[in-house]
Order: C-alpha cells, then sequence, then structure tokens
C-alpha cells in the first residue's frame, strides 16, 4: 500500500513537465524538489541527531560555488562540478566538525552559524575567486553525450534523477542502524556511551553527508539559475530549509519529504492574494508551530501514543 | 580469591572538595556487592569514576587486571563494566525493543557497510540480537510492550527497561545506581529476584542503593561511604549493627560522645 503511493508519487513526479507546457510551474517544482533535498539532509544532522546546524547555507553556497568553478574556472564539466559540490563542503564539515562536535551543543550551533555568515563574506570579498558581487554570470547548460540540458524542463529531469538519488541514500541511511544510533545520540548521549557505542564518528557522518547531499542540491540550482553570485548565501536558504524540517517533524524522513514538497508549493497557491500572500504564509506557519510544536509527524506521534496509552489503560 | 574490579588510592575533587578521598576496593567475581553511604558520600562520584563518565584525579580502576582509569565510557563499556544511571535514561521514543538494540555489542562485528545495506552478515547479528532482546524483556517482565514506545512506560518499568538494556552488553560487572528508587515498593522483590537470576548465570553486580533492606537481603558484601572514604565493609549483618554506620547515617561527629536512645 505504502509503495504503490510511492511508486504512483515518484511516476506523477516523472510524467509532471509532460502535462503542463508552463514553464513557470516547472521552476517552482525544481526550487521545490531542491529545498526539499535540502531539507532532507539537514534532517538527518539536526532531526535524526539533534544538531542544530546552520552551516547547511556555508555547504549550499560551497556547492554552488564549487561547481560554478569547476566549469568556469577550472575547466572542468557540469558533472565533475557536482562532484567537487559534493566533496568540498563534506570535507570542510569534518574539519568543522572533528574540533566542535567534541564539546557543547551550543558551541556546534554557534560556530555553524558564524561558518555559515564567513561564508557570504567570503563570496564577496575574495574577489579574484569569485568574482565578488557580480558573481559568476553566463553558467553554461550542462550537457551529456552531445545532448545539452538547456529548458527548463531538461533541469527539471536532472533534479529529479538527483531527488530519487539523494532522497533514497538519506531514506537507507536514516532507516538503518546507523540513522538509528543517530536518533539516540539525540535521545541521550551518555546512554549511548554506556552502551559501548561513540558518538562522535556517528555524528560526523551525519553532518558530512549532510554537507555533501546539500552541496550537490546548491550546485545543480546555480547552473538552473545560470549564475552564483553572493546572494546565493542569502539567509533566505536556511530559513527555507529549517521550516521545513520544524513544521515537517524533525526526525521524520517522510514528515520532512512530503511537507517540503506541498509547502513550496503553498506561496504559490497563495499567490491570488497578492502582496498578502507572504503575510498569510507567515500566518500559516505561526499557526502550524502553535498547534503541532513537533511538527506534522510530531503531532501524529503524539495522536498515535495517546491511543496506545489509552488502550493499555 | 580473584577480584574482577580492583580500585585502588582513588580519589576525585571538585574545586578543592574531596568527593573521593583515596578509595580501595575489591569486587568479587561472581558476588553482588552493596554501595551504601549518606548522601554527598561520594558513591555516585565513585561510579562515574569507574564507569568513565569523570575522570579521578589519582587511583586505578583495573576490571579483570586490564587497567581502564581514564578511558571513555564506551571503552570501559565494551571492556565488560557496564552502568545504570540514578535518574533513568532510556531512549523515550524507541521501542522497548528498539532501546535494546541500540547496544553494540551484538553488532560489533558489523561495519558500516554491512549496516548500510542490511548484508547477511548484519541481518544474522541483528536476528540474534532481537533474540537476545526478547529474552531479556521477558526476563524483566516486559514482553508484551515490546513494540510500544518506551515513552509510556511507568517509571518502575523504565528501570527494569534499563537495567535490561545493560544486560545487552553481556557485561561481566553491572554498576547499577539506585536500582529500586522510586519503584512501587511491592515490586522490589521483583527486582531482588531478577537480580539473583542473572547472578547465577555469573554476572557481577555492583549496586548502589539507599533501601538498606533491599540491599542487605541481595548482598554477600556491604561497602559504606562516609565523606569520600571508605568507612567499612563486611557482610549485611555485620554492617547493620555497627555503631560507626549509624553514626555516618545520623550525621554525628565521631568527637560525639552522645549516644541516641533506643537507636542503638
Amino acid at each position: 500500500m505504502r509503495l504503490a503511493a510511492l511508486l504512483v508519487a515518484i511516476a506523477a513526479f516523472a510524467v509532471f513537465p509532460l502535462l503542463t507546457g508552463s514553464n513557470y510551474f516547472i521552476g517552482v517544482t525544481i526550487s521545490g524538489l531542491i529545498y526539499t533535498i535540502a531539507a532532507a539532509a539537514l534532517n538527518l544532522v539536526y532531526g535524526y541527531a539533534g544538531l542544530l546546524s546552520f552551516a547547511q547555507l556555508g555547504f549550499w553556497g560551497i556547492g554552488g560555488y564549487a561547481a560554478a568553478l569547476t566549469v568556469m574556472r577550472f575547466g572542468g564539466n557540469f558533472w565533475e562540478g557536482l562532484v567537487f559540490a559534493g566533496l568540498v563542503p563534506a570535507a570542510v564539515a569534518i574539519l568543522i566538525g572533528l574540533p566542535t562536535l567534541r564539546t557543547k551543543r551550543h558551541a556546534f550551533v554557534i560556530v555553524t552559524l558564524s561558518f555559515a555568515l564567513l561564508s557570504a563574506l567570503v563570496a564577496r570579498d575574495w574577489v579574484s575567486l569569485t568574482n565578488g558581487p557580480l558573481g559568476i554570470p553566463g553558467l553554461p547548460p550542462p550537457t551529456a553525450f552531445g545532448f545539452a540540458f538547456r529548458t527548463p524542463t531538461h533541469f527539471y529531469y536532472i533534479t529529479f534523477v538527483y531527488g530519487l538519488l539523494a532522497l533514497g541514500f538519506l531514506y537507507l541511511l536514516g532507516g538503518s542502524r546507523i540513522g538509528q544510533i543517530m536518533k539516540a545520540i539525540k535521545q541521550n548521549e551518555l546512554l549511548l556511551q554506556s552502551q559501548g557505542v561513540s558518538p562522535l564518528p556517528y555524528k560526523l557522518a551525519a553532518f558530512a553527508v549532510s554537507a555533501a547531499v546539500t552541496g550537490i542540491a546548491g550546485g545543480i540550482f546555480v547552473f538552473y539559475l545560470k549564475i552564483v553570485d553572493p546572494t546565493f548565501l542569502d539567509f533566505y536558504y536556511m530559513q527555507t530549509f529549517l521550516i521545513v524540517v520544524i513544521i515537517g517533524g524533525a526526525g521524520s524522513f517522510w514528515g520532512v519529504v512530503g511537507i517540503g514538497l506541498v509547502m513550496v508549493a503553498l506561496p504559490e497557491a497563495l499567490r491570488f492574494s497578492g502582496d498578502l500572500r507572504m503575510v498569510i504564509y507567515g500566518a500559516i506557519l505561526v499557526v502550524a508551530m502553535l498547534v503541532m510544536p513537533g511538527g506534522v509527524a510530531g503531532w501524529l506521534n503524539d495522536r498515535r501514543i495517546a491511543a496506545l496509552r489509552a488502550s493499555l489503560k | 580469591m580473584t577480584a574482577l574490579l580492583e580500585v585502588t588510592g582513588l580519589a576525585k575533587a571538585y574545586r578543592g572538595v574531596h568527593a573521593v578521598d583515596g578509595v580501595d576496593l575489591a569486587i568479587r567475581a561472581g558476588s553482588i556487592t552493596g554501595l551504601i553511604g549518606p548522601n554527598g558520600s561520594g558513591k555516585s562520584t565513585m561510579i562515574d569514576c569507574i564507569s568513565g563518565f569523570q575522570r579521578p584525579d589519582a587511583g586505578r580502576v583495573r576490571l579483570s587486571g586490564a587497567d581502564i582509569t581514564g578511558l571513555t565510557p564506551q571503552r570501559i563499556a565494551r571492556a565488560g563494566l557496564v552502568r545504570t544511571f540514578q535518574n533513568v535514561r532510556i531512549y523515550d521514543q524507541f521501542s522497548l525493543l528498539e532501546n535494546l538494540l541500540v547496544v553494540r555489542e551484538p553488532f560489533r562485528q558489523v561495519g558500516w557497510y554491512d549496516a548500510l545495506l542490511r548484508s547477511p552478515k548484519y541481518r544474522q547479528a541483528s536476528h540474534l540480537a532481537e533474540r537476545r532482546a526478547r529474552e531479556l524483556l521477558d526476563l524483566v517482565g516486559l514482553t508484551r510492550l515490546g513494540e510500544v514506545p518506551a515513552t509510556i512506560l511507568s517509571y518502575g518499568q523504565k528501570k527494569l527497561l534499563a537495567l535490561a538494556a545493560a544486560l545487552m552488553s553481556n557485561p561481566k560487572l553491572v554498576v547499577l545506581d539506585e536500582p529500586v528508587a522510586g519503584v512501587n515498593p511491592s515490586r522490589i522483590n521483583e527486582v531482588a529476584e531478577i537480580l539473583r537470576k542473572v547472578n547465577v548465570t555469573g554476572t557481577t553486580f555492583l549496586i548502589v542503593e539507599h533501601n538498606v533492606d533491599f540491599i542487605s537481603a541481595l548482598c554477600d558484601q556491604v561497602i559504606v561511604f562516609d565523606q569520600g572514604r571508605k568507612l567499612m565493609e563486611g557482610p549485611p549483618e555485620a554492617v547493620h549493627g555497627d555503631q560507626r554506620v549509624l553514626d555516618a547515617y545520623l550525621g554525628i561527629g565521631e568527637a560525639s560522645p552522645v549516644a541516641l536512645p533506643g537507636v542503638a
């Protein structure tokens, strides 16, 4: 049943561009998929392992710049660019993670926040590498076997395939013993240590994997936009990833993925209201947080537990 | 006599206060040893030091002859010394079975790659681990709640789950920090019965507890702490009637000549 629903959803996303002629809708769906992937990556580190990482924004930006620079400066192609968009953020995550993940969680939050802000400064001020505030425009369409991915529909399929791979991997990882240990770290790290498990490698893995997945998403997105500049490190992106994780339910794979796809469509669905749409969007977020502090998945889980308690009385 | 755990000259101070002040003790393999003493006498610091959650300032801790002083809690757990916590610690969001399956021991041969791809090696370990977990839930009387999230358990049931989780590591020595504090008095005998059953199979216990009846009924040996030092040790009967122990608990200094009427 679940599998059937999943296959139907995947099939729907696979044929979606063929059903609409609107590049606008295709563009919205591309952003939706990209944000959902980045949110699912944040969910691994924050929702599972309980580590609030603002560094995702930095990884997103580094991924974008790494992909763009590989092509525009170092003579590589788009696909090689994506490899670097994954590897560079993962390496940076390990460098930041090794010293900070040993200490208290607050230290980690503050270091990751500083790192995100610093990344934006570097993008703006290291002009010889990043071209400063002007950014790197004119990113060429990716090619494979002589085929050029020019249209939004072409880009949609790159995003779609990456979405399947990235979300599939995160699902496999999150559902494995490794994911269980990450969830155990969030719930009770001292207990986990007393059970013979070292938390550090799992925290590092969560952080590095989320960095790589986010970086590649950023790399794909800049080529869709055809430009990368310092606004790509705007806090707006981090906020979007975080909102999806919190409303979906930190620690729930399906909660985050499901809500990610819905939430990105929401501002568009509210477009009828003109200038008020972001206000309404904000109001919906506030109400959602008041009614469901654990997100949609947390709310469903609370109800399940309440029913269990009642049945055991 | 073979000492499973041997502590020599252990000391730990916090901001100049000597919480544990040069303690020697030895715990015989196969025994159940009680550790009692007034609040603040250093019992908790002692077990934090031997289980790796605090680093001692001085002294040595040996488990089966191997020096485990200052190792991380996870290394000490792998060496066979597992503890429970006074404020019961479990994974609230996991089911009871999931709580037990986090423990490393049954999966010690399973690498990340095996775990990620659920290789035959992983599945075999997982199968055995689940069987062991069900046995342990059966032992502590929580079988029928195996699939239920642990958050709905009562306080006493959580303590039993924490005990089962500790046993999941197949430890040589289990250090229990107040296993029956806050447990419904009618259930305390059940806990004692469970511990005896496990002890018979060769597991050694060190139990910190305020419930003297529980300790007396269960332990072969009792160690009494006062002000960071070992006040005395001996069989429960000997400790029970000892004037120094009464003094320590009633807060009467050695210099005080006053005897409380009706206590001795």
